[in-house]
Order: C-alpha cells, then structure tokens, then sequence
C-alpha cells in the first residue's frame, strides 16, 4: 500500500515536469501542424545555460527561467520566420519534420563540442534535502520543480485565454486565412508561437537540469516524451498537456516499480501506439478544433 | 534506357565490381563496401519511403534486430555450409527475424499516417534499443563477438566488399521488381492520396504492409551482414539514431522514389563525409544536419527529381507548351 502510493506520489511530482517540457511542443504543434523535432535540443540547451549559470555565476537555476525564456524565445522567432518558414512554404508539411530533425542533429553536435558528451547535473544547494509526510519521501528539488511547472503552465493558460495575444494564436490556429482577413499578422503570429513554444521548452529545461541528470544524447528522449504527452493528453491546450504529462509520469513510474526499470519505454510507446489507434486526437482533444 | 543495352551493362559492372578491389587500397576497398551497405539501406528504406510516402524514422531498428538474430543464431545454432557461403544462413535468418517483427508491428503501426507514422517509428527504434540493451540474455549491454570464417587468403574488407556487393545488388534488384509490379502500382497510387487509391480498389492496407516487410527484411540482412563485417557489436553499434537518418537523407538527395536516387545519394554523401571530411569525425552529425537542412531548402525534390522537372520543362517547350514553371501545391 505504502509503496503504492510513493509511486503515485513520484509519478505525479514528474508528471509535472513532463509537462511543463511538452507544453511548447504542444502548442506549436497545435498551432502550425508542425512536429517540431529541435524540441528535446531546446529542452537540453535550457539545461545547459543553467548549467552555465549556474557554474559562472552562482545564479539559481529557478532564477534563470526568465532569461533562458527570453533566450530561448528570440532563437525560436528567427528560427520560425527562416528555416522553418521557408521549408514549409518550399516543399511541404512533412519536410518540416526533417529540416527539424537536421537542425536538431546540428545542435546536438554543437552542444557535445561545446559541453562534451558527458552526463551532467546541476546541484542547487537544496538538491539533497527531501521532505517526508508521515512515511512517504520526497525530493525537495521534485516538489520545488513541479510547483515551478504549475505556476508556469498556468502562466501559460492565461496567456492563450486572457490576452489579445493569445487571442490571436488561436484563431491563428483555427483559421489562419480568415484571421489575416482580420488583420492579424499571420507570418508574424506564427514565429512568436514558435518563439513561445522554445521558450517554454527552455524554461522547462533548467527545472530539468536540477531534477535528472542530462547530456546533449538525452534530447531524443525529450522530443519523444513531448509527443507522448500531446498525444495522450490531446494538442495545443495546457490542460491537455498537464493531463498527458500526469498519465505519463504515472505510467512510467508503475512501470519501473511493478514490471521493470527497463520497460518504462516499451510500455510509454505501447501506451502510444494503442492511443494513436483508438484515441488520436487525445484524451482532451485538439484545443484549436479542426485545424488542418 | 533501351532494353538491348541492359544486359552488357550488366555484365560490365558486374566483371568491374569483381576486379575493382584488387587496383584499391584496402582503405577505399573499406570505402567501397561501406558505400555499397550504405546505398543498399537507402535502397530497402526507399521501397517503403519513397514508392509509398511512409517515411520511416526508425528503420535502424532492423538493423538492430537482423543483427542480434545473426548473432545469436550463429552462437547458440552454430554456423552451416563450407567456408565462404557460412555466412549465407545467418544473414538470412537476420532478414527473416526482421521480416517476422516488421510483419507483428506493421498492422497496428501502418494505420498512422504521415507525421504520426514517422515518429511512432522514431518510438520503435528506441524500444527495440533500450530492450536489446536492458534485457540480459539478448547481451546488447556488453556486446557480441561474432566472427565467420574467412575463405584463405582473402582479406577481410575484400570479403565483406563482395557480401555487401552482392546484398546491394539483391536489393536494388528486389526494388526495381517491386516498382514495376502491381505492388509498385499501388504503392506509388497510395503515396499520391491514399484515399483515393482504396476507393478505385488498391488493396492499401495489404501493400503497405507488404512493402513494410520487405523493406524491413532486406535492412534486416543487411544489418546481419554489418554485424559480421564489425566483428564485435553492442546495442549502440547498431541501433544509430543517425543510421535511420542517413537512409532517409540519401533517397532525398538522390530523389524520393526514383529506382537510381538512393545510390546517387549514398554515393555523393559517402565522398563528402568519408572522402572529404574523414579526419573531421566528430562534426559528421553536424555536417549531414547542414546538408539535410540544404537539400530541403534548395532542392526538395533531389538530384534526380529536380532533373526529370527540368526535361520535362524543356520538353515540354519543345513542343510549344508552355507549362506553369512552379507547381501548385
């Protein structure tokens, strides 16, 4: 019984991380049909700024969120409104799978130069501190990370919802031809989509980067997960995501403790497969309606 | 091509590739044969990519498995037949062990289309990788020897240049007799809209399945014989991120779907990256990023497909048409 409920309980605490990691994949992949495959390299290279931050600085990895975003932010507009942009308009959706999954491999390339291949962790002072509620055990750094990832999927819901920008992302996302008749800057909205989406993956990487050890080798994981996650959960919502991370975490967690440590993945893809048949628009469906 | 010139043509490069290695240096005779395993590959994966439009990202998945069922059939079964043909039975039991897997996953799998199919392929290379690698008694974690006795005084890379000689020519031959069968019909009408191709009586789900399988199998010996040619393997020789990529990579350079485009492509990316670039090896991933990257932005139809647009054009000149230079998409 006890055990059962630790298990929940670290399934739940990185459910939300996962997330948090999945929510900018969702959204433009919700927003422009595209899968966009440098997610898991922004996800790591948000790790490594905060790596970075960390060594040179002294700065907190919680405290790096914003500057990484903003970092993270700018190289997703410009990656958008070149690379991305003009493979779309050149050759066709799935070409953007590609080009993707290219710049993915040049990045990977340039973080091992950069930072070696090796395995890293970045070890805030509280990292080895964990709380205990009666006889369960928690890490603080876990609880830290998923408060972290709460506030900002929520950030990010009010965002979609309650601003004019994010007004204009979804009705981008549901009828792009009709919101340029409404004057609203098409090309424009997109790169800022993508933008956001990078940031958001960047943020989530430096809560990773204190949370689980990582190496530029890890970014396919990361990719992997975030589609995971928007197929369980369904495309472009925070809720959807929240949901899909949660059924993610969960399903990895059971698996390592009742089946085996080595069939988390084999179990996390038969999970996907079997919902792609049954279910493919995900558990909550696609937040933009029909887009494409 | 006139038909009559076929048969010489064949003769020729086959006496050619018989003799080349004996003017190489062992060196490029290793360039050669990584050449040939390469632009097969390319082949097998472009017999499902590029004739149906299902682009798989995971095919080093079969790889993986031909590999492991050779090794393990030739440890625990024991190798059959005279010297240089031992070879024969556990390369093929890599493509059959690889043909039955393809042939478990392909119904569920084979409903997903497009990006969805791409990356659940991504998921099962990664979960075929981590289950050679985790499960103790496939030995993926600590490696496997396997070694096939060499026919006297023949050296290695020689040896393996006329097997990967041979598998190429098997595959390129499988692939042009697919393209021209019923099945290469129907594949070809199922990557144009699939839909459409069901409803005017292409049984789709039963040729995909079909070019799924044979693609797998052929990766699949060719894995078995990469695992001979190596000597010594673990789970991460062989399941490569970047082996998945480079097939897709060359068929595009070549040109997605042609017969000749696969080859073209290994052949102009080996001499860059082998030839070129070989002291250069810890920014290959980067350069075949840099080149994937190009290749869509400039020329999304490859070598040979921008070619035949650019005949057709003029062709179509010649005769006074003038025809839209840009096609809608």
């Amino acid at each position: 019984m006890l055990t059962l409920l630790q298990t929940t309980l670290n399934g739940l605490v990185v459910g939300g991380i996962f997330s948090l990691a999945a929510v900018g994949f969702s959204l433009i992949f919700g927003v422009m049909g595209i899968v966009n495959l440098t997610h898991g390299i922004f996800v790591i290279a948000g790790a490594y700024f905060a790596l970075v931050m960390w060594r040179e600085l002294g700065v907190d990895p919680l405290l790096a969120v914003l500057p990484i975003g903003v970092v993270l932010f700018a190289f997703g507009y410009v990656y958008q409104r070149t690379i991305i942009h003009w493979a779309v308009s050149r050759s066709s959706l799935v070409a953007s799978l590609l080009v993707t999954f290219g710049v993915a491999m040049i990045l990977r390339n340039v973080l091992q130069l950069v930072f070696s291949p090796d395995v890293r962790t970045i070890t805030p002072p509280y990292s080895f501190v964990s709380l205990s509620f009666g006889a369960l055990q928690i890490d603080l750094v876990r609880v830290v990370g998923l408060a972290a990832s709460l506030v900002l999927l929520s950030l990010f819901a009010l965002l979609l919802t309650r601003t004019s920008f994010g007004r204009a992302i979804r009705a981008t996302a549901q009828q792009p031809l009709a919101s340029q008749l409404a004057g609203i800057n098409v090309r424009h909205v997109y790169a800022l989509t993508f933008g956001l989406g990078a940031a958001f993956a960047g943020a989530s990487g430096t809560i990773i980067g204190i949370v689980q050890p990582f190496s530029p080798a890890s970014e396919v994981a990361w990719t992997l997960n975030a589609f995971v996650v928007v197929v369980l959960g369904g495309i472009g919502s925070p809720a959807g995501a929240l949901l899909g991370g949660i059924l993610l975490g969960l399903i990895n967690t059971f698996t390592a403790q009742y089946i085996g440590p080595a069939m988390t993945n084999a179990m996390m893809f038969l999970v996907l497969v079997l919902m792609l048949l049954v279910r493919p628009q995900g558990l909550l469906g696609n937040a933009f309606g029909e887009t494409r | 091509m006139k038909s009559w010139l076929l048969l010489p043509l064949v003769i020729v490069l086959v006496i050619a590739g018989y003799f080349l290695p004996q003017w190489l240096s062992p060196f490029h005779v290793r360039v050669v044969q990584f050449f040939f395993f390469a632009a097969a590959l390319a082949v097998a994966w472009n017999i499902l990519g590029g004739f149906s439009g299902y682009w798989s990202f995971g095919h080093t998945a079969f790889i993986g498995i031909g590999a492991f069922a050779a090794a393990h059939f030739s440890m625990r079964i024991g190798m059959f037949g005279a010297q240089p043909f031992s070879i024969v039975v556990p390369i093929i039991i890599g493509g059959l062990v690889s043909a039955i897997v393809a042939a478990i996953i392909a119904y569920p799998i084979l409903r997903l289309r497009g990006i969805y199919f791409a990356i659940a392929m991504l998921g099962v290379g990664q979960v075929f990788a981590e289950l050679a690698n985790n499960i103790r008694w496939f030995q993926g974690g600590v490696g496997l020897f396997v070694t096939a006795p060499m026919p006297p005084g023949v050296p290695p890379e020689r040896f393996y240049y006329y097997v990967f000689g041979i598998l190429l020519a098997i595959t390129f031959v499988t692939s042009v007799a697919v393209r021209y069968s019923r099945l290469g019909a129907g594949l070809i009408a199922i990557r144009e809209d699939e839909d459409t191709a069901g409803m005017l009586g292409v049984p789709a789900e039963r040729y995909k399945i079909a070019a799924f399988v044979i693609s797998a199998s052929l990766v699949g010996m060719l894995g078995a014989a990469y695992a001979f040619s190596v000597g010594y393997f673990t789970t991460s020789t062989v399941f490569r991120i970047d082996f998945s990529l480079n097939m897709i990579v060359y068929s595009l350079i070549g040109g997605l779907g042609t017969l000749f485009g696969p080859v073209i492509g290994a052949a102009i990316m080996l001499f860059v990256t082998q030839v070129l670039l070989s002291h250069l090896l810890e920014v290959h991933l980067l350069i075949t990023g840099l080149i994937v990257v190009t290749i869509v932005l400039v020329i999304p139809k490859g070598i040979l497909g921008t070619l035949s647009d650019a005949m057709q054009r003029r062709r179509s000149v010649d005769r006074g048409k003038a025809q839209p230079v840009g096609e809608a998409r």
